[in-house]
């Protein structure tokens, strides 16, 4: 079966509307933002207490503002190097020490929560639909697929916005209580970014949410499956991480390649040679999800 | 085209339950269908297999003349109300009706007509900016009438129509019903008799998911050839209709409230029994409510699916 185009844009249309009648938008949204901004003034309150700590360790007078040690930290070359032997790999080090710290927070935060976030708001999507009937009225006018890709590229454009918002709630909470040190541009533009990064990578959370939703009529049970599958998942990267090695062992490599958090390390890249293969496989993982539930819901009674 | 939906040997079932068993069908175009039968016939699972809502295990359905159901196909050209389904509850009545014309091929310039004729037809024109979720039970039904006509699809599923509706309502959806006979194929699926006969004009029962027959209505009621009388209660025996026979067959009710009179091959009119009966009832001194040409609908039922009426009542 072949999606149509215009099916396709008209139910994104609607499922963007829907959720903004709904106020489903309005919660998302809110989810995000709250949350960034909490999290970055926690963030500001913890530098605060480090940075006192640190200068009463080494005798010196506390700066006035927030930051400062931070900031003079992060310029450090012993710092630097401590960075990039963490990471075992110089470019990514070298990156990741090109972001201000409250960006690199933000995209933390954004890698880690998005997807649990995607999972909650998402996964009942379809399911609440199916079990309500109201798929009924539509599946005699367009294809399940063309329902399934709108569904989801609907979702997609509501995921971006909050992510993007999120990142906006962060820089401006960070200018409040970082304003010591606190490189407007260069952060927003990091964060930026990293939002836009993160929208790729909670992809592929989407498609496991509406790959879930479509197995089932009760978007809470869909809900909680959606959950189970995305911390099994985590797991199984973890596994994977950990195992991988020569022989046999190679197999790990392939649960890292099937599982979100196993292209988690490639988004912090900035250099295309990773990051480019890294959004490609997120988005094949997205499909992979989304089709996985499309095969059942394109079979099953409604 | 002949046929607006054709099902041949349809089997379906869920888990050991059979709900359609080789259900055959032919709904003829232009058609205004009705599906009788009990709770648990089949009917409803009929009308989601024929749009493709639900998997059928064997046989096959054709709708339109064009395979069974295909989005490619049939979008825009079929429409159903299915049961129990709520519309979603945040966009208004023409918001949702806006989005099913799109969905359904509806160009722009013909979008707003589409949507404005049916909410006049279901009297919704002052509740097209209301949401959902604020319309009465009776106003949410007329709206799934209302996406079901949009567009003026071919062939239009209706499962229990009328149903939550106020007489009023009733009454009016009913004759906007009728006016589409022959411009559109309309099966309509209820357990209310009175309903169906008063709207189809083709009828099948449906019984443990199998066809118990289908014809007319004129001729399943035996419209052509058989009056009904309804009896105030008296004495009339068999001896008191002797007179009529052996011309019109006579069967009276065991309570005397009744009078079913055949006249098949016999080459005369409805006048003309007619005048003969009611001569007859009248000299034997019964008191008659009503005359009916045919049988009721419910009783043709209740014989053809194995249970004698207890009555025929007015």
């Amino acid at each position: 079966m072949t999606p149509s185009i215009a099916g396709v844009a008209i139910m994104a249309r609607h499922e963007l509307a829907d959720a903004v009648r709904s106020r489903r938008a309005l919660v998302l949204l809110t989810l995000y933002l709250v949350g960034s901004v909490a999290a970055t003034a926690i963030f500001a309150t913890l530098l605060k207490h480090i940075e006192v700590e640190v200068s009463a360790a080494v005798g010196l007078e506390s700066a006035k503002q927030v930051g400062t040690v931070s900031s003079t930290l992060w310029k450090s070359k012993p710092f630097r190097e401590m960075v990039i032997h963490l990471t075992g790999d110089r470019a990514l080090g070298e990156t990741l020490l090109q972001v201000p710290p409250v960006g690199l927070f933000y995209g933390w935060l954004s890698l880690t929560f998005a997807p649990l976030l995607v999972l909650m708001t998402a996964a009942g999507r379809m399911a609440e639909d199916i079990g309500d009937g109201s798929a009924r009225f539509i599946l005699f006018r367009s294809s399940r697929l063309d329902w399934c890709l709108g569904t989801f590229l609907g979702q997609a454009g509501q995921l971006l916005l909050a992510l993007l918002l999120s990142a906006l709630g962060a820089w401006v909470t960070g200018w409040w209580r970082l304003a010591g040190a606190f490189d407007a541009v260069a952060t927003m533009q990091a964060m930026l970014w990293l939002a836009f990064k993160a929208w790729f990578y909670a992809l592929a959370a989407l498609g496991l949410a509406l790959g879930v939703s479509q197995f089932f009529s009760s978007p809470h049970l869909a809900t909680v499956v959606g959950f189970i599958v995305l911390v099994g998942l985590s797991v199984l990267a973890g596994l994977a991480r950990h195992f991988s090695g020569d022989g046999l062992r190679r197999l790990w490599d392939l649960a890292l390649l099937l599982t979100p958090g196993g292209h988690r390390l490639g988004v912090w890249h900035n250099d295309a040679a990773h990051l480019l293969p890294t959004m490609a496989y997120l988005v094949a993982l997205a499909f992979v999800y989304l089709f996985a539930g499309y095969a059942y819901l394109a079979r099953r009674d409604l | 085209m002949t046929h607006a939906l054709e099902l041949r040997g349809v089997v379906k079932t869920y888990g050991r339950r059979r709900a359609l068993n080789g259900l055959d069908l032919c709904v003829p175009a232009g058609s205004v269908f009705g599906l009788v039968g009990s709770n648990g016939a089949g009917k409803t699972t009929c009308m989601a297999a024929s749009v493709g809502l639900l998997r059928i295990d064997a046989g096959t359905i054709d709708l339109l003349e064009a395979g069974p159901f295909d989005p490619l196909r049939h979008t825009g050209r079929v429409a159903l109300l299915p049961q129990d389904s709520h519309l979603p509850p945040h966009a208004t009545a023409g918001e949702l009706l806006r989005f099913y014309g799109q969905l359904q091929g509806l160009a722009p310039a013909e979008l707003a007509g589409a949507v404005q004729d049916v909410l006049e037809w279901t009297n919704l024109v002052d509740r097209r900016d209301s949401r959902v979720r604020t319309l009465s039970h009776g106003m949410a039904r007329r709206l799934t009438i209302a996406q079901a006509f949009l567009g003026r699809p071919e062939l239009v599923l209706l499962d229990e129509p009328l149903s939550g509706l106020d007489p009023r309502e009733v009454v009016r959806i009913r004759g906007l019903i009728r006016e589409r006979r022959g411009r559109q194929t309309i099966v309509i699926s209820s357990h209310n008799l009175h309903e169906i006969e008063a709207l189809c004009d083709r009828v099948a029962f449906i019984e443990a998911g199998r066809l118990v027959e289908q014809n007319t209505l004129a001729e399943i009621v035996r419209r052509d050839h058989t009056i009904t009388y309804t009896l105030q209660a008296s004495a009339l025996t068999a001896a008191a209709l002797q007179p009529l026979a052996p011309a019109l067959r006579c069967e009276l009710t065991p309570d005397g409230t009744a009078l079913v009179v055949a006249f098949d091959g016999t080459g005369a009119t409805h006048a003309e029994v007619n005048a003969r009966v009611l001569r007859c009832l009248l000299d034997a001194g019964v008191g008659i409510t009503e005359v009916r040409c045919g049988s009721k609908l419910e009783s043709q039922y209740m014989q053809a699916t194995g249970e004698r009426p207890r009555q025929e009542k007015p």
